[in-house]
């Protein structure tokens, strides 16, 4: 394979259509949210599912059990011993911008992200971002922006800031599994999402 | 008479009609309510459902759907429509999904959320129930709903706020697509409650002509369509056909009828005179209306022009009884005194009406009997002197010396009328089928494709059940909710066992003040709380503080006055249960919404046994089991009218002997009418009662004339001459409403069509008969 120029590389629909995976997809996730109402950072681990189309499976492992399965704009989350509950997507765009997002991602789909976001891509082959910016001003006090980084075909972090302040921090494949400290501050899992060292 | 007073004549009665014209278009009301043809509601059930049936929430609700584009277009044109709605002051409320949880609840109201739920009814508001519901509570911000409850957190760690929306949310809805109600069958579904009552068509053409002009307001349409279904729907489509049909059938008859007696008389001038004493009657009829109360209702005039007809029989008397040698006004003197007992006897006939007491037959009454009279009168002192000097003999009409011999030849047999009478009875007795339609779902001319596709919606919907409502009856508004919290869980339990789908009860909405009192003791105060959250939130990371908005609401709650219906009407689900009590002879009524009634008997039985406080209200059973007395009440009326009746007759002709050969064929024919209903199968209605009264007034005028068994041959000719003309015409205007696609023209048309037929082979074949003299009696 001949070595591609890094121009040639951040073309974003070259970039996103190398993501496309078959579904069902799996991969390990470790999400790391910064809530307002919180004093320090909530951390989850556990496996996210594609299952193809708008359907997505988010098992929750630690610090407790839960399972979201969302299927279009139906999203239910069932933790042990409680009933589940029931939402619908339209009275959270900014999650629903955000699965759009990952969506298109999975499945290589330039013309759907492009369809939510405006799109710009940074870096190169080894170690890409593209920053999504919501097209709709509505959507936009909702969801001030996401940034996704990964290497070549692989997706390392989503990062989801959200109108209201609160940040969160997506890790996924081998990053998943990376040790973190007890409360990681955004500015190093800001580095780690650009390939560089865990502070 | 010289020409100058005929014409002075002629102008003063066209300008007399103008004006009472006049004074009828700027004094008369039309309504429309249908209602105006129920009877008078005698219980305090009856007076209730009366009351629902025009103006209850369940009769004002539209069911909407946008179908015809993709589900994205679908979801902003439901949305954009509840907009215009919401905005329209036509509307009292519409709903197109989910509501928003927040803005249910006035923000003055919502410390009494720990007063509403029944969230600590099991275990109090301790350091346990908070530790639980905190960790739950973090669990929701590590989850996808994080950004929807964060807002929430502050004030309502339980988060009661969404177990009331819960609460309140329609009790079966249809899936959410965006928010919005979408199905996949019938696209995005809407309901709408119209200010307007259900059963006022002209009101709901209003309301559904400004809904329609939203829909087409909205943006980017593309293929969508908007669907409309529901009561206040039905009562315009019902109007829309009753109009069309009786405009098609009027125009159609009107020519009918000028052909008719031009080729009876062949005189334009006697027919545009002939004319006026209906045209006299029509007027004074209405300006009786506009002096009794100044309405009339829309079926009143339709079915009081229709009684009217008869009154075209006296010009047709006059016209066709006068021979070439006699001047019109002294032929009139010669038929006046059976002229006036025709006339009197109608008018007796239709008083009837009156005594029903239905509120729109009085007004037909009204109108029909001041009718008569008038048409009568012009007929006797006006029409005459304006008639023609010279006309052709009505008795030499081509052909009717030939169809007179004929039915002279007619072979009478003695036994005809008692052998007729035995077979009517028998037929009566015998005939299978009930003789009462009780469905008045038979009636309707709404076409089976709407109502099924009402039903589907309706489902779709999760909308109340049309026919069932549960009905808790208390002494005050209080002991409702309480009496509502009391068999809820037996309806729970009814809904598990399949009985429903589901019950809308009010306590739904607002616990008794008993409920709200001890939910009240049991909420701890601010010291208690303070300290059971510090133990809760003891190794969580939930900001310091966060949570004073809680700590305040609740103490806030301890201190509230119980909330009161009255209070809590002015918030969405204030004004749900506000239709849902209603206060009525001094006691008070709660009205418990039905969703998908599968087995009404085994609820009837469960209500049976509560103490008489609960009753399945079966708007069906209870509006058929109303009308059914009532129509012991018409009949009583009408046995009344017919005493009368055959006592004006027996005077009029001096003695039964005469009268006999009037009531007898009347009578028989009537019979004959009923009976050929019976084996046909058809079970009667008002409407058919109507019809056979009608049927009856007009037999009754074939009898009159043809009893009067004249030596002169060419006298008989007129006769036959105005009878036959009169039958023709009564054949024309019943035959096109029976062959309409209205049931209740078609019941009456046809009805009416056969009693004509039956009474002029009665009255010809039954009356005295010079060459074949009947004995005396």
């Amino acid at each position: 394979m001949p070595a591609p120029t890094p121009a040639a590389t951040l073309a974003p629909e070259r970039l996103i259509a190398g993501l496309a995976q078959p579904a069902p997809a799996r991969t390990a996730f470790t999400e790391v949210r910064y809530v307002g109402v919180l004093t320090r950072p909530l951390i989850l681990r556990g496996e996210l599912v594609w299952l193809g189309g708008a359907r997505l499976e988010r098992d929750v492992a630690t610090p407790y059990r839960e399972t979201t399965r969302i299927d279009g704009d139906r999203v239910r989350v069932v933790r042990p011993g409680q009933p589940p509950q029931d939402f619908d997507l339209g009275r959270a765009p900014e999650l629903k911008g955000l699965l759009t997002g990952f969506r298109a991602l999975l499945s290589g789909d330039a013309a759907l992200l492009r369809g939510t976001f405006t799109v710009r891509a940074s870096g190169d082959v080894r170690a890409w971002t593209l920053q999504l910016a919501p097209r709709d001003a509505a959507l936009a006090r909702r969801l001030a922006g996401i940034s996704v980084d990964g290497s070549g075909h692989a997706l390392r972090c989503l990062r989801m800031d959200q109108g209201n302040g609160d940040t969160s921090f997506t890790l996924l494949g081998a990053l998943a599994t990376s040790a973190l400290p007890a409360t990681p501050t955004p500015a190093a899992l800001a580095t780690l999402c650009a390939g560089g060292p865990l502070p | 008479m010289r020409p100058r007073t005929r014409g002075l004549l002629l102008v003063l009665w066209l300008a007399a009609l103008a004006a009472l014209g006049v004074f009828v278009v700027t004094g008369l009301r039309v309504e429309t309510d249908l209602r105006a043809f129920l009877p008078p509601p005698r219980t305090p059930v009856q007076r209730l459902l009366l009351d629902q049936i025009g103006k209850g929430p369940g009769s004002r609700l539209l069911l909407l759907a946008i179908r015809g584009a993709p589900a994205t277009d679908l979801t902003r044109l439901s949305r954009g429509l509840a907009a215009a709605l919401a905005r329209d002051p036509r509307f009292v409320l519409v709903a197109d999904g989910d509501a928003n949880a927040l803005a249910t609840l006035d923000p003055a109201l919502l410390p009494y959320r720990y007063l509403l739920t029944p969230g600590f009814d099991t275990q109090p508001l301790d350091a346990i129930t908070l530790r639980a519901a905190l960790e739950q509570r973090l669990a929701d911000l590590g989850s996808p709903a994080a950004s929807l409850l964060e807002p929430l957190l502050p004030g309502d760690p339980t988060l009661e706020t969404l177990a009331l929306a819960r609460r309140w949310a329609p009790p079966r809805a249809p899936a959410l697509h965006d928010g919005v109600w979408l199905s996949p069958r019938h696209g995005a579904l809407l309901v709408a409650q119209t200010r307007a009552p259900g059963f006022d068509p002209a009101a709901q053409a209003i309301a559904l002509a400004a809904l329609r002009a939203h829909f087409a307001a909205l943006p980017q349409r593309g293929a969508a369509r908007l669907e409309v279904s529901g009561p206040g729907y039905f009562s315009v489509v019902v109007d829309r056909a009753v109009r069309r049909s009786a405009d098609r059938i009027g125009a159609l008859t009107t020519l009918g009828f000028v052909l008719l007696l031009l080729a009876a008389y062949r005189s334009v001038p006697s027919l545009l005179l002939g004319a006026l004493p209906v045209a006299t009657g029509a007027l004074a009829g209405l300006a009786a209306l506009v002096l009794i109360d100044g309405g009339a209702h829309g079926i009143t005039l339709a079915f009081g022009f229709t009684l009217l007809g008869v009154a075209q029989e006296y010009p047709i008397r006059v016209l066709s009884h006068r021979s070439a040698t006699e001047t019109a006004t002294a032929s009139v003197r010669a038929l006046w005194p059976l002229l006036r007992t025709a006339i009197a006897s109608t008018a007796i006939a239709y008083a009837a009406f009156y005594a029903s007491g239905v509120p729109g037959l009085q007004q037909l009454a009204v109108f029909a009997v001041a009718g008569v009279l008038a048409a009568g009168l012009a007929t006797r002192w006006l029409l005459p002197p304006l008639l023609p000097a010279r006309v052709r003999d009505a008795a030499d009409t081509p052909g009717l010396a030939w169809l007179a011999a004929r039915f002279d030849a007619l072979p009478r047999p003695r036994a005809l009328p008692a052998l007729l009478l035995l077979a009517a009875l028998t037929a009566i007795a015998l005939a299978p089928g009930p003789f009462w339609q009780n469905d008045l779902g038979a009636l309707t001319p709404v076409p089976p494709a709407l109502l099924a596709r009402d039903a589907a919606l309706r489902r779709a919907l999760g909308a109340p059940d049309v026919r069932y409502q549960l009905l808790l009856q208390a002494p005050t508004a209080d002991a409702v909710l309480a009496l509502s919290e009391q068999v809820t869980p037996a309806l729970r339990d009814l809904e598990r066992r399949g009985v429903l789908g589901a019950a809308e009860l009010p306590s739904r909405y607002l616990p008794s003040r008993g409920v709200q009192r001890a939910r009240q003791a049991r909420l701890p105060d601010r010291a208690a709380l303070t300290a059971d959250l510090a133990v809760a939130e003891h190794g969580l990371p939930f900001r310091p503080g966060l949570f004073a908005p809680f700590i305040r609401d609740v103490e806030r709650a301890r201190a509230l006055p119980p909330l009161t219906p009255a209070v809590f009407e002015r918030t969405p689900p204030g004004a749900r249960l506000a239709s849902m009590l209603v206060h009525q002879d001094g006691r008070w009524y709660g009205l418990g919404a039905l969703v998908d009634v599968r087995d009404p008997q085994a609820l009837a039985h469960w209500a049976a046994a509560q103490g008489g406080r609960v009753r399945l209200l079966d708007l069906k059973a209870t509006s058929e089991q109303w009308l059914a007395a009532y129509r012991t009440r018409i009949l009583e009326a009408l046995a009344g009218s017919a005493l009368l009746l055959a006592l004006a007759v027996t005077l009029a002709l001096h003695g039964p002997r005469r009268a006999w050969h009037v009531l007898a064929p009347m009578t028989l024919a009537t019979l004959l009418a009923l009976a050929t209903l019976r084996v046909a199968g058809i079970g009667l209605t008002l409407f058919h009662l109507v019809a056979l009264i009608l049927a009856a007034g007009l037999g009754l005028h074939y009898a009159l004339f043809f009893e009067r068994d004249s030596d002169d041959r060419a006298e008989r000719r007129r006769t036959l001459h105005a009878t036959l003309v009169c039958v023709a015409a009564a054949l024309l205007v019943f035959g096109s409403l029976a062959v309409s696609g209205i049931p209740v023209l078609r019941a009456i048309g046809l009805t009416v069509a056969l009693g004509v037929g039956y009474h002029f082979a009665l009255s010809l074949l039954m009356a005295p008969h010079r060459r074949l003299p009947e004995p005396d009696r």
